[in-house]
């Protein structure tokens, strides 16, 4: 069998589902076994040119990290989606919009003025800003258009598989790979994860599920057996897709979401809402009120790795 | 929490009421309805704004 062309590509992300790539170890060496990566920024000298020039569909996966939200960010995924058969959205930014997409509260020019005026580190009287043109003595000089919107690698191209977690997890990184080599791809549009929720899929002891009190992790020592929700800490196994291996349970942290919403759910934020909720034990409006002012950001924590993929996208403009 | 959350995502609160009527209550329901009905048509229909200026 020839060797499959495997391309690697990383928008709006931290890095760490690059790094994810790197932590299979020794069993990257079975990747190239199979493969010949033909692009990868973080590791290999390719350049966007090297990729204009190949064939459409010469490529046959490009796993894709990171969200879209910029001019260059969104050129090359439509690049990368020509060039290759197989697109597969690589983490949670690509395939939720991830931590990036809480940007999706503000909007450019709020970015833009806490980025370099607000910011206390910022001395920037003059009001200087990036500009997306700039004419100089050589001629003009072009940066990316940051955009208004962080969205995810499915609102821009069309995408086969999506492999959340952030970052995605060493076995389901095999598991394609795997699936790959022998040709048993599972159907298109699948999630490489689980069908069930994190807490069909957690170990931890569980009662009864109702709080009168929610603590912010620094403020309890969790006990390690018992289920986190019943202990008053948000934990957001409820309403998200489980695969993960539990990582943060096992260490005594609550789940943040980053698999996304499970088989069946659309809006992971409005069903992580009803679920917390649902489980208030207050006696009067009083103490419903104190609770509410406990989850300090609502938002923020039910959409923390999802809003670019929720129903309403972002905040309204 | 859903109106707070709601909030933060630009949504007026006059866009949602929870209310509780008893089955034998028919005038008062009539009522809220009619009440959220014109509330929300004061308000005019939801604007919604996908994408931003995306270059």
């Amino acid at each position: 069998m020839a060797k499959l062309k495997l391309g690697l590509y990383w928008a709006a992300s931290c890095g760490g589902c690059d790094v994810a790539v790197l932590d299979t170890n020794e069993k990257i060496l079975d990747v190239a076994q199979i493969a010949d990566l033909v692009f990868w920024p973080i590791a290999l000298d390719f350049k966007y040119h090297h990729v204009e020039a190949m064939e459409d569909k010469s490529i046959d996966v490009c796993l894709f990290n990171g969200a879209i939200r910029s001019s260059e960010q969104e050129r090359i995924a439509r690049l990368l989606r020509a060039k290759s058969k197989t697109m597969v959205a690589f983490g949670s930014c690509a395939c939720f919009g991830g931590i990036p997409a809480l940007a999706n509260f503000f909007n450019r020019a709020e970015i833009m003025e806490r980025a370099y005026v607000e910011a206390p580190s910022n001395d920037n009287q003059g009001r200087t800003f990036p500009q997306f043109q700039t004419e100089v003595a050589e001629g003009e000089l072009e940066l990316p258009e940051l955009y208004d919107t962080v969205l995810t690698l499915a609102q821009v191209v069309d995408v086969e598989y999506f492999i959340p977690g952030c970052p995605p997890p060493v076995d389901l990184i095999l598991k394609i790979v795997d699936a790959l080599a022998t040709n048993s791809l599972p159907p298109p549009g699948a999630v490489i994860a689980s069908e069930k929720t994190l807490c069909d899929e957690c170990d931890r002891k569980k009662e009864e599920k109702m709080i009168s009190k929610i603590y912010r992790s620094h403020e309890i020592i969790p006990d390690p057996e018992r289920c986190l929700l019943e202990q008053g800490i948000l934990c957001m196994g409820p309403a998200t897709r489980g695969g993960c291996g539990a990582r943060c349970i096992k260490v005594n942290m609550p789940c943040r979401g980053c698999f996304g919403p499970p088989a069946g759910v659309v809006d992971q934020g409005a069903k992580l809402v009803s679920a917390i909720a649902s489980i208030y034990q207050a006696k009067n409006e009083e103490e419903i009120a104190r609770m509410v002012e406990e989850i300090v950001d609502p938002a923020g924590t039910f959409y923390r790795f999802g809003l670019a993929d929720s129903m309403l996208k972002r905040k309204r403009l | 929490m859903l109106k707070k959350m709601l909030g933060q995502l630009g949504i007026e609160e006059e866009r949602v009421r929870l209310d509780w009527v008893s089955a034998a209550e028919g005038d008062r329901f009539a009522f809220i309805v009619d009440e959220m009905t014109e509330q929300i048509r004061a308000l005019g229909p939801f604007s919604r704004d996908d994408g931003g200026n995306n270059g």
